[in-house]
This record gives structure tokens, sequence and C-alpha cells, in this order.
């Protein structure tokens, strides 16, 4: 039991319930198989996703936060003599990040990529969703600032009193 | 002590450096919470994505769209009951819902734990290297499921295969790698969760999830939840808007299922007549309902009005999520059944003028004996449309939408039969 463990690297546990899942697993790309002209296409999305996800899309939001709230942050705020009592940077990437999740989950009907199925399934197009997407943004960001606001108003007060006793 | 089998002991530059990690948001608290989110919501979308598979009862008729029903993955447990006529709407709203709402905390949850992507050693014992692969089945499958699912209700047919196999298979996928993770990481999870940080160590030789050397922070771990919460609470909304309908589908502002019209037949349709390919003749007087039983018999429209009519308020619920209840009115299955002699009747199958993938559809012995459950004629006090299934169509309760058949020239029932 020791020489598994120390081969193999973790309790024998843990290879069981491995295997186990693996079995489990296996079973479903069998059931793929059984329309063997969608494999390959099923597979690629597969492996397409995960490459996507983890080695180009977050190397792009990182880099997108990087180069605009990240500079923003380090030109204005940082720049100044003294830092401000409320920082605005989270009140700019609190919507941003809302905006951009709503993007990145329902991209295909903002940018009307699902418009020809909709119209010939339904007899319906609606059209605008880039535009109640932009105003739902529009939204965000303006409740983020209205929330900046008091949260500023809110600690001059503070100060104010801090002075006054 | 063990030792690495693979790879120098010095990593590449870039990622696969400690010091590359820079965020101070990481850390395993956080990873801790958004995965305890998911391990109390994910289980309900796997339930109700399965019972959604026995809803549409693949073990009757042609039900299963060719799809083998017999392999040890076909969960096939009962038949589909129709009390409460909203338990499809109710079923399916929650496995689109929660699933929209968990993609943000999924998509942040990754991003908490990429440093572990570019460990070095990439393999530090076999132990190591296989919970990898099940990581990547893990990762794999659940974009793969997310990015199918959510595609489909956006009407995005994007994919080069068909849904229905490609998201049922690939489920068992995700459960397998989901199970092993969950078995795998529970007590670190309720650890990093119960202790204070200080006190956390990493497990056998992981990269800290915790930059080592963070990045001065310029927004709180606060903020970070503020933000996947808020994305999060938005879509529950949109799911939920287009689930409940009505005075309340203007929340599903971004999702395009289920849109509705003014009037008695303004609301949803799922299939135009137009997109059927069917010559308007064929739905004029020369109309025959055709039933098979005992007997055989060809109904005109007229006829059918002239038997007894009964009206009930039912949902059509869909597999995309949207759902609507409308007041339908029409002759009983089981009156139908028992004009062709069938009087206990084991299933019905209704075969449409339409002959897409859903041109025919079978029901089970409960939907056959509810007297809910209609071959609709009319809907909110006038004729049905074409749109919707002029001249007649299948309304069940709690059956999914598709199993609903519209335009309806042939039904099949089948006795039970007496061994």
């Amino acid at each position: 039991m020791r020489r598994l463990r120390c081969t193999y690297g973790a309790r024998p546990l843990h290879l069981i319930g491995l295997v186990a899942s693996f079995a489990l697993a296996a079973a479903g790309f069998v059931g793929w198989f059984q329309r063997p002209q969608d494999v390959a296409g099923v597979l690629e999305w597969f492996v397409a996703a995960i490459v996507l996800h983890d080695l180009v899309l977050m190397p792009l939001y990182a880099l997108l936060d990087g180069i605009t709230i990240g500079l923003l942050h380090r030109r204005v705020l940082l720049a100044r003599a003294a830092p401000p009592a409320i920082s605005p940077t989270p009140y700019l990437r609190v919507p941003a990040m809302i905006s951009a999740l709503l993007f990145a989950v329902l991209f295909p009907v903002i940018l009307g990529l699902g418009g020809q199925a909709e119209l010939a399934a339904s007899g319906i197009r609606e059209h605008g969703y880039l535009a109640r997407w932009l105003l739902a943004c529009g939204a965000l960001f303006a409740l983020s600032g209205a929330a900046y606001t008091v949260a500023r108003a809110r600690a001059r007060a503070r100060a104010a009193r801090g002075r006054g006793h | 002590m063990r030792m690495p089998f693979t790879g120098p002991t010095k990593p590449p530059p870039g990622p696969f450096r400690d010091g590359f990690w820079r965020s101070p948001l990481r850390d395993q608290r956080l990873t801790a919470l958004l995965g305890l989110i998911l391990l109390v919501g994910l289980p309900v979308v796997i339930v109700t994505g399965l019972l959604s598979n026995d809803a549409y009862q693949p073990g009757l008729g042609g039900n299963a769209l060719g799809r083998d029903i017999h392999g040890p993955l076909d969960v096939y447990l009962f038949g589909w009951p129709t009390h409460p006529g909203w338990l499809y709407a109710l079923g399916q709203g929650l496995h689109v819902t929660l699933g929209l709402a968990l993609a943000p905390i999924l998509l942040v949850k990754l991003w908490s734990v990429i440093p572990r992507l570019f460990e070095w050693p990439a393999f530090r014992d076999p132990a190591h290297a296989l919970e990898r692969l099940s990581l990547a089945l893990l990762v794999g499958s659940a974009l793969f499921e997310f990015v199918t699912g959510i595609f489909n209700i956006l009407y995005w047919y994007a994919f080069p295969f068909d849904f229905v196999q490609a998201h049922y298979y690939g489920a068992w996928v995700f459960i397998a790698a989901f199970a092993a993770h969950v078995v795998l990481k529970f007590g670190t999870m309720r650890d990093a969760l119960s202790k204070r940080a200080e006190v956390l160590g990493t497990p056998g030789g992981a990269r800290p999830l915790a930059a080592p050397n963070p990045a001065p922070a310029t927004m709180s771990r606060r903020a970070l939840l503020a933000g996947v919460g808020g994305a999060s609470l938005l879509l529950l909304l949109q799911g939920a808007g287009q689930s409940l309908g009505g005075p309340l589908r203007f929340l599903a502002f971004l999702l395009p299922r289920g849109r509705t019209r003014p009037g008695p037949l303004g609301f949803p349709v799922n299939k135009a007549w137009a997109a059927t390919g069917v010559s308007v003749s064929s739905v004029g007087t020369s109309w025959r309902l055709h039933l098979h039983g005992a007997r055989t018999l060809e109904l005109t429209r007229e006829q059918l009005l002239a038997l007894p009519q009964a009206s009930y308020d039912l949902p059509i619920a869909c597999v995309e999520g949207w759902s609507t209840t409308q007041h339908w009115t029409g002759v009983r299955l089981h009156d139908l059944a028992a004009l062709c002699g069938v009087h206990a009747a084991a299933s019905v199958t209704s075969v449409s003028l339409e002959h897409g993938t859903y041109g025919r559809a079978t029901l089970g012995h409960e939907q056959v004996a509810d007297p809910r459950a209609l071959l609709a004629l009319c809907v909110n006090g006038v004729n049905l449309s074409l749109d919707h299934g002029f001249p007649a169509r299948v309304i069940a309760p709690a059956l999914p939408g598709v199993h609903c058949t519209k335009w309806v020239s042939e039904m099949l029932f089948e006795p039970v039969s007496v061994a």
C-alpha cells in the first residue's frame, strides 16, 4: 500500500475514484458514436472550448482590462499627489465586468447571429438586441456612477466630521 | 520524498513561473466560495436536464429520434406524469435559468484557478497527471454543455452536430468529471471556507492560488463578487422572464425565444407555418383527421367540432426554457381513443402534415388518460391559426412543447396489450 502511494502519489481511493469517473466519461464518449457523422464535430468543439477559453479569451480579457481600466488607474490615480479617499477604479470595473459577462454569455443574440433561424422558425425577427445591451451597459455605468458619488460624499462628510472634533 | 517524473526543475519563463500571476484577488477562499455556489446550483441543472430527457418519453414510438435508448446512460426511469400541469415548465425553466445564471460564476471560477493550468512540473506524479486529465474533461465538458445549451436557446445553430445527442452524452462526461472533482476537492473547499487564510496550506506541492507577489489591489474581492453576482442576477432575471412569460416577459430583454404579439393568437410560435413548406391546400376543406385504433375512421373539422368539447388553461413549455399558458378548447384524447374503439390506450402517436424532426410524437397512457389532454381546435375563444397548428393540434399538461404536435393529420392509438 505504501509502495503504491509512493509511486502513484496519492491514496488508493484517489486512483479508484478517478478510474470510475473516467469509465463513466468514456461511456458518454461512446454515446456520441451513435452518430458517427457527428463525432469529429463534437470532439473539435470540446477541445476548441478549452483552448479558446483558456489560451485565447482569458489572456484577451486580462489584456483588455490592463490596457483600459488598469492603465487609467495607473496614469490617473497613481499620478496624483494624494490618493482619493474613494478609488473610482472599482466603480468602473464592476459595471464593465457585468457588461462583459453579459456579452460573453449572450453574444450570439446581441450580434444577431441567430436572427435568420429565429425568423425562419418563429416568423418574428426582433432587432435591436445590440442597442438593448448597450443601454443595459449604460444603465450599469450610471448606477455605478451614482454609487460612487454617494460613497465619495459620505467619505467627505466623515472626513469633515473628523476635522470638526 | 516524491520525485517529479517529468520536466526540469526550473520552469520555463512566463505563466509557468509563480511570479507571473499577480492579481491580488485570487486565493483559495474566492475559489472555494465560487465552487460552493456551483456545487449547489449545478446538481439542479443536471437533475432537471435528466428529467427533461424523461419528459420526452424516448422509450415510446419514434420519440428517441434514432438514439439508442438501451445504452447504460439512457436513464429512462418512469413514464411522464401529467400533474402538475406546469411540471415541465418549472423543470425546464429551472434548467435554462440556472444554467444562464451560473455561466458567469463558472467563468470567474475558471479565472480564479487559471494559474494551476501552467503548473510546473506539468505532472508531478501519476496521481497528478490523472487528476489533470480529469480536470481537462471537467473544463471541456462544462464549457461544451454551457456553449451548446446557450447557443441553442439563442437560435444560433452554429455547431455541426445534432444538439440532443451531443448535449445529452456530453452531460454524462460532465457528470463523471464533476463528481470526481467534488469528491477530490470537497475537503479543500470546506477548509478554505472555514479556516482563516493564514492557516491554509497548499496541498501536495500544488501552486498556491493566491499570488506570492501580488500587485497592489485596485479593487476589493467584494467588488469582484459584486460584479460576478450582478451578472449572474441579470441572467437569472432574463431566464425567469422567459420562463414565466406574460407581464414579466420584459425582463428577458436579451433572449429571443417566446416573443409575443398582441391578440388572442399572439402567443409565441416555435415553428411557424411558413417554415414547414406544406401547401395551404392540405389544411383546406379536404383535410381529414385519420384515426387508427381497433377501427379506422376519418373526421372532418366540422365533425370534430360537433364532438363534446373541453376547455383548459395549459402551458406550452419548451426545451429552450420559455413557456406560455393559454386557454385551449378541443376534443379529449381519450374520447378520440374511444371513438376508434380503444378504451384503454397505452399510447397515441400523432402525425403532422409537417415532416420535420418533430413531425410525429408519441404520448404515453398517462397523457391519453388525462381529461385535460386535448386535440385542440380553438384557443382563447378563436379558431387556431396556421402558425398555432390549424386545423388541429395536441395540447397536454406537463408535456414538452415539441410533443404538442401541430397540423395533426393522423392519430394512432395503441391499446394496452392484455397478456
